[in-house]
């Protein structure tokens, strides 16, 4: 029967179960074992000398208090200093002392409410032996006085505290070569003990006996050597082998004992491999399979779910495998953010588990399976590597022990652990260019209509806490959020406008009165009033009123015609509709700095009467701006001598600083405004969709009015701070595009006036918003049109063109245009025959090209090469 | 005016940060599960999905992109401790055929020794640098020296904040009158009532940074910090997360008047205060022109405020979370004056409803 070997799980399973199937040849030991697995199926058994065990668990709360005798356990988050970095600990059955266990230290402390208490050194004697350097650390859970220790020399030690000498070593196996990494009591037998070596070895020792009762060897290919050597002994596992197979054996890292099955124990290995064994079967293991890549440091079995196997390896991981089915499935895997050292399952926590590195990371975390990304809880106590850790008592979810490599031991309670699911954001919101806003929130947050919770006004005792303390409290699933994008419907609230205006603004080319002009109608037509307010002053204050013909304004007047030029009815703040009256004198109350005079103010008003505050301004009848022009001009008068007498020097500045060369030519026809005026009102709901003050419809009678004020009296210098004030305005109520459209538009008339770092920085800003759009031509002219150094050097960085001659194929390093070595000319331009120094079109055809316009020109005439070739030139 | 349009995000754990690009044409997501996702914008504006790798072996706190003057590149930061940037790789290969592109990492960035929660591209103008900030309270600015080489990154400066950092903003402004300048915000939730915002300027003589201002007035958990859109600007609006949304103005004091060599003194003024949200405010972002903000709280609303011509703030429109079509007019805004005022009452009042919601 012995021969019958399978390495699935099943076949063990009937091994295990029909262990009884060899008796013959069993030792005394493992008889005994038979009956005792029968008889108690869990491992709660007792030993020989233990108190009586904790009932079979029948209801979590019962277990608890039983288990804790009546009275829970206390204490609080508290550490004490060693002397030695620890290595490894090991709670007590009593949960009341824990060993501490390192290369030069090995102590028990008593838990006490408020601190670690120093109970028993066990190291003794003068000169302390390599025995004594522990690389592991257990305590017996059934007996109080048993405690084994694994030395890195590779001796196995095991200790009775019930010795009355000082020195408490029990026993000694010098068996294994190499470090023992591991050892491991068995739950529910006194005397089985199991070390897992470096050697690539695992041997159980019955404490009653000197040597080891078995060996197991981790390396598969060493199996069928070890089968024939063990070949007479076959059938009787249990008896000391005394036969090592020399040669490399992969090392192991953990041995743990199955709690569900009594035979079985689970041993991982350095080459990310798993293995089952049977404790009967030596000879080769019941199951492998490959859990990690890298080595597996440490396996854990669940205390409730028995099948369950915990793994954790270098590779970062933490993986749960089903060992119930026929092969090991995976049933969680967590990530964890460095290399997993230790393992433990969270008692009362079914999916529950705390994990510590072995290096990088000095932190505990305690991870929900279920939710394999974020941490539970964290320990952050430790400032080095942690390098043991234990629940303190097997059905208290609240408590943790750990040690570490920074001497110290600590205990930490699960309430005041940091959670850093509660600090990690929810919600994530970005503006986008368009002015679509995408936004990712907690589904819980955005489903959840009512039973918003208020702010907790101290974060450190919120509701979570509670909960999170609760093991009953049913898990809310994995976390998941919501992703939108809120996208502006089209002509809404979009940037549209920012583009068409970008793209559709002269800047230059034509004088500054029609560039003012153009403008205007641009903004107003975007329905940004305000806007096109500004560009009409602004042609106003800066073009020569002399040079308007007065044939071609009585014209416009006697036609009735609005040219958009709707500027000087707002200074006579009587017209504006009452209710605007008081909010701009609100305005003016406030002392804004920018109103020193009535233009002033009544640019301010311009401005400052934004979106939010729609009015009615564009409805206001117009007709008597038209009857009642000379009654106005009166007012107009009054009001404005009163502010601007104090600038009386300003006004005798010499005319020469008034650029009189431009023309107004071109006065748009009528009817297309009225339209656009019917339109741009009610186009809004972007940035600027600023209702007018005053009424679209101005006259020229007007404008003639403000031409007398302006024309004997006022240069534009007077203005230019004004402007500059309204540039920096407009700057800062984030309409950069204004700001820069305007200093290019005016150029050197208010150039002066605003500081150069200013300017330079509107220009930056400027750029890089169309640039943002993609508005390259737009962007590049800007950069071309800008007077500031710094900028206009923008376009000559960074491009590099090599050329090489067309004839000697040579790079042509000092002059793109002309060979250095054959001084031949390299593009020629085919129409007029002389070189092309700047933009060179070529037919890819022939090759023959020119001057873009010439050869444009060319082709109107003729589809044939203007070489001569004959060719029949084709451009795209 | 909002149309909500639901994106099948398909993260296995909570996002934690949405970015868009420069252009405004590519997102990019990242979450818990470890992974960031690029979307890129078609013609016809839906949002597909062209890349989904896993980044960290943490949560990622946060995704940014940086300037695509420096190439199609992004850098996220995560609970494993670590930022790192990633680079689009462009070429034939499968993954182009399946409307799929290629992400890399070009360097990690390991000098944190507690999660790192904060990664931002310093402005273009400063060059290919980047700012990280970390649970231990320190801001470290990394520069690539050559930014054609994004695997070479030196570590410039370390800022300690002696708080834990949560968020971090650069002043984007452009101008040569402001010096680099970085916000920081901390949410340390220990009971003592230290500043949770900092303000760091860079000092041309020491070559270092250094502390400009504290905001003393905020001393709650700081979640997000953002500085608006600086278009030329002479001050700098700042807006903060916190358990309210507040919105700070900073006047630089003339050079002149302070000493110089010194760091700039700031007139620091509160503009607004909403605690609309009646809850968490986790979010702020700006608009482009630095005109609205956004903020988004635990009632999974998202609100937005602007200011009026006396600069006086008022929210212009609420928007649900979860997807839900939200209705809003800016013809009906002026309806309803009250609407976004400091009366919390009022607002939720109106929450359930679309009617009189208005926005810019």
């Amino acid at each position: 029967a012995g021969r019958r070997r399978t390495t699935s799980g099943e076949g063990r399973e009937r091994q295990a179960a029909s262990g009884a199937a060899i008796p013959d040849r069993r030792a005394p030991l493992v008889a005994d074992w038979v009956p005792r697995r029968e008889r108690l199926p869990r491992p709660s058994d007792p030993g020989p000398a233990a108190p009586p065990p904790p009932p079979p668990p029948m209801e979590k709360m019962s277990r608890v208090t039983t288990a804790l005798g009546g009275s829970t356990l206390t204490g609080r988050t508290m550490h004490c200093h060693l002397d030695a970095p620890a290595n490894a600990i090991s709670v007590c059955r009593d949960a009341a002392q824990v060993v501490v266990a390192g290369r030069s230290i090995f102590k028990i402390y008593s838990i006490e409410e408020e601190q670690f208490v120093e109970k028993l050194n066990l190291r003794v004697g003068r000169k302390p032996s390599l025995n004594l350097s522990c690389a592991d650390v257990v305590w017996h859970q059934m007996d109080e006085n048993l405690l084994a220790t694994a030395a890195t020399n590779g001796v196995v030690v095991t200790w009775n505290l019930g010795r009355p000498s000082r020195n408490k070593q029990d026993q000694l196996f010098t068996e294994h070569k190499r470090t023992v990494n591991k050892v491991c009591f068995h739950p529910t037998e006194a005397h089985v003990l199991l070390s897992g070596s470096q050697d690539g070895f695992m041997k159980c020792f019955d404490l009653r006996r000197k040597d080891s009762v078995s060996t197991f060897s981790g390396e598969a290919e060493k199996w069928s050597i070890h089968q024939r050597l063990l070949g007479p002994l076959r059938g009787c596992p249990l008896y000391p082998l005394g036969l090592l197979v020399e040669g490399q054996s992969e090392s192991v890292r953990d041995v743990q004992f199955s709690i569900r099955d009594y035979f079985t124990f689970a041993s991982t290995f350095e080459n990310g491999n798993v293995q089952l064994w049977d404790i009967r079967r030596p000879d080769r293991c019941e199951r492998m399979f490959t859990a990690h890549n890298g080595p597996v440091f440490c396996c854990d079995w669940h205390p409730e779910d028995r099948g369950w196997l915990a793994t954790g390896g270098r590779d970062k991981m933490v993986k749960v495998w089903d060992m119930t089915t026929h092969r090991a499935k995976e049933m969680h895997c967590v990530q964890t953010i460095a290399s997993v050292a230790r393992v433990k399952w969270r008692p009362e926590c079914r999916h529950h588990l705390a994990t510590c590195s072995m290096m990088v990371d000095h932190n505990i975390y305690v991870w929900d399976v279920r939710r394999p990304f974020v941490p539970a809880a964290m320990f952050e106590e430790h400032r080095d590597v942690t390098t043991g850790i234990a629940w303190r008592h097997p059905h208290d979810p609240s408590f943790l022990l750990s040690g570490s490599k920074d001497s110290s031991l600590c205990q930490h309670l699960f309430r005041d652990a940091s959670q850093p699911v509660e600090r990690a954001n929810p919600e994530g919101l970005c503006y986008g260019l368009f002015g679509d806003l995408a936004f990712a929130a907690k589904e819980s947050l955005v489903a959840a209509e009512s039973g918003r919770k208020p702010y907790p006004g101290d974060r450190r005792h919120p509701m979570f806490f509670k909960r999170k303390l609760d093991p009953a409290e049913p898990f809310a699933g994995l976390a998941s959020s919501a992703l939108s994008v809120f996208e502006t419907e089209p002509g809404g609230g979009s940037m549209g406008w920012f583009v068409d205006t970008a793209e559709r603004y002269a800047l230059t080319g034509r004088p500054l009165a029609e560039l003012c002009d153009h403008n205007a109608k641009v903004a107003r037509e975007l329905g940004r009033n305000q806007v096109a307010q500004t560009w009409t002053m602004l042609r106003i204050i800066y073009c020569s009123p002399g040079l308007v013909p007065s044939a071609n304004l009585n014209h416009s007047v006697g036609k009735g015609s609005s040219c958009g030029l709707p500027l000087m009815n707002s200074f006579n703040l009587k017209d504006m509709a009452p209710g605007l009256g008081s909010e701009t004198r609100l305005d003016r109350n406030k002392g804004d700095t920018r109103s020193d005079t009535a233009l002033l103010d009544s640019s301010a008003t311009l401005i400052t009467n934004e979106d939010n505050e729609e009015t009615e301004g564009s409805d206001v009848p117009t007709d008597y701006l038209l009857g009642d022009a000379e009654g106005e001009e009166d007012e107009l008068y009054l009001l404005d001598p009163e502010h601007a007498h104090p600038e009386e020097p300003e006004y005798v500045l010499p005319q020469e600083a008034f650029p009189l060369r431009h023309e107004i030519v071109d006065t748009p026809p009528g009817p297309e405004h009225l339209q656009d005026k019917a339109d741009s009102p009610h186009v809004s709901g972007s940035e600027a969709d600023a209702t007018s003050l005053a009424p679209m419809d101005s006259s020229f009678s007007l404008l003639s009015v403000s031409h007398a004020l302006y024309d004997s009296r006022l240069p534009p210098d007077f203005f230019s701070t004004l402007v500059c004030d309204m540039l920096r305005f407009y700057a800062e109520q984030g309409d950069v595009q204004m700001a820069v459209s305007v200093l290019i538009v005016l150029g050197e008339r208010v150039r002066k006036d605003i500081d150069e770092q200013t300017q330079e920085h509107w220009y930056t800003s400027y750029i890089d918003l169309l640039q943002r759009f993609r508005l390259w031509n737009v962007s590049n002219e800007v950069v071309k049109l800008s007077t500031s150094r710094a900028i206009s050097c923008l376009n000559q960085a960074s491009t590099t063109l090599h050329v090489n001659c067309s004839h000697c194929k040579r790079p042509m390093s000092s002059r793109g245009w002309v060979c250095d070595r054959c001084h031949r000319c390299a593009s020629m331009c085919a129409v007029c025959h002389h070189v092309v120094k700047g933009l060179f079109v070529w037919c890819q055809g022939c090759s023959h090209g020119g001057h873009l316009q010439h050869i444009m020109k060319w082709l109107e005439g003729s589809s044939h090469c203007p070489a001569g070739c004959g060719h029949l030139c084709e451009y795209s | 005016m909002f149309v909500a349009r639901s994106i099948a995000a398909d993260h296995k754990d909570l996002i934690h940060d949405v970015s868009f690009d420069f252009h405004g044409r590519r997102m990019a997501t990242c979450s818990s599960d470890q992974s960031v996702k690029v979307w890129d914008k078609s013609e016809s504006g839906d949002w597909h999905c062209t890349a989904s790798w896993k980044t960290h072996s943490g949560s990622v706190w946060r995704v940014t992109w940086a300037h695509p003057e420096f190439g199609q590149v992004l850098a996220s930061c995560s609970f494993d401790r670590t930022a790192a940037v990633w680079e689009e790789i462009v070429g034939e290969s499968n993954d182009k055929l399946r409307g799929q592109s290629h992400w890399v990492k070009r360097t990690t960035l390991v000098d944190s020794r507690t999660s790192v929660t904060d990664v931002k591209f310093a402005p273009k103008h400063m060059g290919l640098m980047l700012a990280t900030c970390s649970a231990d309270g320190i801001v470290r600015i990394y520069e690539a020296p050559d930014v054609m080489n994004l695997s070479q990154w030196s570590l410039q400066h370390e800022i300690s904040c002696k708080l834990s950092c949560s968020c971090i903003s650069w002043n984007p402004s452009s101008s040569r009158a402001h010096s680099p300048m970085i916000a920081v915000g901390s949410d340390d939730s220990s009971p003592n009532t230290m500043a949770k915002v900092q303000i760091f300027e860079y000092n041309e003589n020491t070559r270092k940074y250094a502390k400009a201002e504290t905001l003393m007035t905020v001393t709650d958990p700081v979640h997000d910090i953002a500085f608006a859109p600086n278009l030329g600007r002479s001050f700098h609006i700042l807006a903060i997360a916190t358990k309210d949304v507040r919105i700070f103005t900073l006047k630089p004091v003339r050079k002149e008047l302070t000493s110089s060599g010194g760091p700039t003194k700031f007139e620091i003024h509160i503009v607004a205060q909403f605690d609309n949200h009646n809850s968490q405010v986790w979010r702020v972002s700006w608009n482009i022109t630095g005109t609205v903000l956004a903020s988004s709280g635990d009632d999974g609303c998202v609100r937005l405020w602007k200011a009026n011509y006396m600069d006086n703030w008022k929210c212009t429109g609420i928007l649900k979370g979860n997807g839900s079509p939200v209705n809003g007019s800016s013809q009906q805004g002026n309806a309803n004056p009250s609407l976004g005022s400091n009366i919390p009452n009022l607002q939720n009042s109106l929450n359930g409803s679309s009617a009189g919601r208005k926005h810019s």
